[in-house]
């Protein structure tokens, strides 16, 4: 039986969605993940007891990732978008290649312009434990700690070309989903759009 | 490089190794060629050259389909470039070239997003195996923490397919 079930589980077939329509560990309302002393790029260390902002967005990244330079800007604008409200934005980073490594996360945010916290789950718990496989993939928490939102940044995934410009795949964004699931989440309305496909680079699991 | 000259070395390379073949498909027209290859296990390898673990994956994926090819395993890759950078179609072909990838290859000729829902896929790499009758028997991807595939989980697939038949 045991056997029959990871045939199952590797062929993603057949057993009951746990998971959000693309997510497959958690789904909206699912709580946030405690974690503890993950390191940072300042050189601090952060916990999850550590938030006290109405809104937490969660954002995995990856360094070498084309579709995470394609959309570093617009992940800089949006936290920008918010400073001086009780919003706080955290990336995260947890692949074990040496180019999305501690060392080279410093370098990355301070040539990107991350003006938040980027801290290395080496251990991938908190990545596992939402269930994350992509980046950058978002998720947004409310003040209860409860996933409001989970997918990509915004309607058109955009990477960086090998000639370094950046091509949105379907022209200009239109709907701002992170944005928008802030924004309703602080006035306190339901968020409309829970959950988007987070297209980008798969994240690699130490299996 | 002006464009004559890595158009000339292009064709060269492309004289050198005349087995390797890329084709641009609409996600209509892949439906069509998959189903051409009925008759056949059909493992489709998806990727791009943008993604750092397809790309060592690759190599690979190319063994495994010289391994199987005997016993009427049909390797297939596509490859999910952005038709709308420019030169992504030669990158793949000379990323192909290189390897000495002689099976068919694709390359998705759609909008990305659009394409990666026709396939209900969040990312690559991943791997999709059809039985002889063309009905899907494996979905091996990255989608989730907890079993993410390996190469051995292609092999261990296709043993069960083509070896025991289920």
């Amino acid at each position: 039986m045991r056997s029959f079930a990871i045939v199952l589980l590797a062929a993603g077939l057949a057993l009951p969605v746990l998971g959000g329509q693309y997510n497959a560990v958690v789904d909206i309302g699912a709580p946030m993940p405690s974690f503890s002393k993950l390191p940072a790029t300042d050189g601090s260390t952060l916990s999850s007891k550590d938030l006290h902002d109405d809104v937490v967005v969660l954002v995995f990244l990856a360094n070498h990732c084309p579709w995470v330079n394609g959309m570093d800007a617009d992940l800089v604008k949006l936290a920008d978008e918010f400073k001086g409200k009780s919003v706080r934005f955290v990336g995260v980073a947890l692949n074990h290649r040496e180019d999305d490594r501690l060392p080279a996360m410093k370098v990355h945010a301070a040539t990107k312009g991350y003006d938040f916290t980027y801290v290395y789950d080496e251990n991938q718990k908190l990545g596992a434990a939402l269930g994350a496989t992509r980046t950058p993939e978002y998720f947004v928490f409310d003040k209860d700690r409860k996933l409001v939102y989970m997918g990509a940044i915004h309607d058109s995934p955009a990477h960086m070309t090998r000639g370094g410009e950046v091509l949105y795949t379907r022209g200009e964004p239109k709907t701002m989903y992170v944005r928008d699931a802030i924004v309703e989440t602080l006035a306190g309305r339901p968020v409309q759009i829970k959950e988007t496909r987070a297209q980008g680079c798969t994240l690699e699991y130490e299996q | 490089m002006r464009p004559a000259i890595a158009a000339v070395l292009l064709a060269l390379t492309l004289t050198a190794s005349p087995a390797v073949h890329l084709r641009s498909v609409t996600y209509a027209q892949w439906q069509k060629e998959l189903a051409r290859m009925r008759g056949h296990v059909v493992v489709v390898d998806l990727w791009a050259t943008w993604c750092a673990p397809c790309l060592e994956r690759f190599p690979r994926m190319i063994e495994l389909a010289k391994q199987w090819e005997p016993e009427g395993v049909q390797f297939v890759s596509m490859s999910f470039d952005d038709r709308n950078e420019p030169g992504s179609f030669d990158h793949v072909l000379k990323f192909l070239i290189a390897h000495d990838a002689r099976i068919p290859n694709y390359m998705i000729d759609e909008v990305l997003p659009e394409a990666f829902d026709d396939f209900n896929l969040n990312s690559v790499p991943a791997v999709l195996i059809y039985d002889a009758g063309g009905t899907l028997r494996a979905r091996l991807t990255g989608d989730d923490p907890r079993h993410q595939f390996t190469e051995a989980d292609v092999e261990a697939a296709l043993k069960r397919l083509v070896r025991h038949g289920s």
